[in-house]
């Protein structure tokens, strides 16, 4: 087990706050978070390459580990075998032994064909892997990526997803891995750490993070849309003249957020149990891959997710108006 | 397109600037006087000389100065703007003067002298010391840029894969500064090759190539001192090319 305690790090103006987290033998951990909001600098923390202002790390002092970066960090004055032998060379093993060891994990990784070329000549798929295959030839029982994906186009980092994937599942290491892609934390967490600010604002599995984000600047992150802020008072928030049916009774000042696919379009009013129901009209409707995205006004602004059939089946398009229904349970609270 | 034109005008002029006086000179020289120059022993004696002091100024630098530069281009600490200032000051201040500094600290009644009873005045280690001192700045300026422009995360990547912080230097950060370190070293070397005022007030014997032209010329007047900067020029220009050919092949 690897173990943050009270991790503190000051970088210019930046800091890392009061970081406490554990990560189980075996776990797959995404530490999931903006750009500039300490991922890096925690994961190289945990590498030993930078030192903590104050805290402690526990569980990585006498393990081996492989650290792959973004951008590879392939050494260019040496060919791909060479890359993957480094740490190998690094250890004294005999030519034999590297060479053998260097093959068998290209081998595996699909990139033998490879070995004799010039790093600085590989697709960013192939230098990935190359990457990769240099970590995994000391194997390592961590492995930290920092955002090892994100230089790759969609299709390379779906694959890369599932080579991950299937490393974790073969060879059951620790991983560590920093992104700030939900959708890539979705995939491979078991656990994730949402980093904001230099703050470890929640920890819990991906599904929970998701679902009831811990604070407003999570929502935020997380790309909920529907985020408003007022005053409740028995259980009714007032924004804009819109009054929205909350659990919360009462704050003087809070924080809602409704997810976007918790909000129902209909034609005619729903007669349900969801307390809140309102009448609005579409002003935009946006294509966003898989499903469309529909804003109405309904005194306040809506975003709701509907899928390309039932936008279709409906006729929503803007100027035409519907209503939107939504539990008092899809309304999350933060209070301030 | 016109612009282009133009720049390669405002070139040509800087390039004609450098070569006419060196060409003027070439032509001006009896070919018969530099064969007889070429063979002078005197003449070779301080031309290796030359070549030779300013390798040991380099080679002490490449010790020296790239531990240096790469603390320069990694570190960042109180007063690291100063030392950056203190290394350009041999650019800046007349070479004559660098050699009057470098005589009260190494000169037959400096406290060096006095204590160990050792003087190196008039020694091919003064003339060294006087070429390590004004072109040093040239090989650390070159490898501190380099090391820059190498992104740090190679060198804890190395680390993470077991490599000493010393390993992760001479595996990874030197290799991949190596060109722009040869370079540096090059031109160092041609500046101490070229130095004249720093080293005749150290060491005006033995004498390296610029002070035994200048000494041709003031005892003997241009004849004499033409052939002996010719064949300076000449044995330069084929070591340096030679020197560009292996570095590019690199």
């Amino acid at each position: 087990m690897i173990r943050l305690e009270n991790i503190q790090k000051r970088y210019q103006d930046f800091e890392i706050k009061s970081i406490n987290l554990e990560v189980k033998k075996g776990e797959y951990f995404i530490i999931l978070g903006p750009s500039g909001s300490g991922k890096t600098l925690l994961l190289e923390m945990i590498a030993g390459l930078v030192k903590p202002d104050s805290g402690n790390i526990k569980g990585i002092e006498h393990s081996r580990f492989g650290l792959i970066y973004q951008d590879y960090m392939l050494f260019p004055h040496l060919n791909v075998a060479q890359n993957i032998g480094y740490g190998l060379s690094i250890q004294r093993k005999k030519k034999n032994e590297i060479k053998a060891a260097v093959e068998k994990t290209s081998r595996e990784l699909g990139i033998d064909h490879l070995l004799h070329r010039s790093v600085n000549n590989l697709s960013g798929g192939e230098k990935q892997r190359v990457a990769i295959a240099r970590a995994m030839v000391l194997k390592p029982e961590v492995y930290l990526f920092d955002e090892p994906t994100a230089a790759l186009d969609m299709s390379t980092r779906l694959q890369t997803q599932r080579l991950f994937m299937r490393l974790h599942k073969e060879l059951h290491p620790t991983v560590i891995h920093v992104t700030h892609d939900f959708e890539e934390a979705l995939a491979l967490g078991e656990k994730i750490g949402l980093l904001l600010n230099g703050d470890l604002i929640q920890l819990d599995t991906p599904k929970e993070i998701f679902r009831n984000p811990a604070t407003k600047a999570a929502a935020d992150f997380l790309g909920y849309k529907n985020v408003f802020s007022g005053k409740i008072q028995n259980n009714r928030i007032e924004i804009n003249g819109v009054e929205i049916t909350t659990l919360v009774s009462h704050s003087d000042l809070a924080y809602i957020t409704i997810r976007s696919n918790d909000i129902i379009i209909s034609k005619e009013k729903i007669l349900s149990s969801a307390r809140n129901s309102f009448f609005g009209e579409v002003t935009k409707v946006i294509q966003r891959g898989s499903y469309v995205e529909v804003v109405l006004d309904v005194g306040i602004l809506l975003y709701v997710d509907i899928t390309y059939n039932s936008c279709q089946e409906m006729g929503v398009e803007p100027g035409r108006r519907f209503w939107v229904t939504f539990k008092t349970s899809a309304v999350k609270v933060f209070e301030h | 397109m016109k612009v282009k034109v133009l720049f390669s005008a405002l070139g040509t002029l800087l390039i004609l600037f450098i070569v006419v006086p060196i060409f003027r000179m070439v032509i001006a020289v009896d070919p018969v006087d530099l064969a007889k120059t070429a063979v002078e022993k005197e003449v070779l004696g301080s031309v290796l000389l030359t070549l030779r002091a300013s390798l040991w100024a380099t080679l002490a630098a490449f010790c020296l100065g790239i531990p240096l530069a790469f603390v320069l281009a990694r570190s960042h600490f109180f007063g690291k703007k100063i030392i950056e200032g203190l290394i350009d000051i041999p650019v800046i201040i007349p070479h004559t003067a660098a050699g009057i500094a470098l005589l009260m600290v190494w000169g037959r009644h400096s406290l060096f002298t006095r204590w160990t009873g050792i003087s190196v005045v008039g020694t091919e280690i003064a003339i060294s010391l006087a070429m390590f001192f004004v072109s040093v700045p040239f090989l650390i300026n070159s490898a501190k840029e380099a090391f820059k422009l190498i992104d740090e995360r190679f060198e804890k990547t190395a680390i993470s894969l077991g490599a000493s912080p010393w390993k992760a230097f001479t595996s990874v950060s030197l290799p991949m500064a190596k060109k722009a370190v040869i370079s540096g070293g090059i031109m160092m070397w041609a500046r101490g090759i070229s130095e004249f005022g720093a080293v005749v007030v150290l060491a005006y014997h033995p004498m390296t190539a610029p002070v035994l032209i200048f000494e041709r010329f003031q005892n003997f007047g241009l004849k004499y001192a033409v052939p002996v900067t010719v064949l300076l020029i000449i044995i330069s220009l084929v070591v340096f090319t030679l020197l560009r050919i292996l570095e590019d092949r690199q």
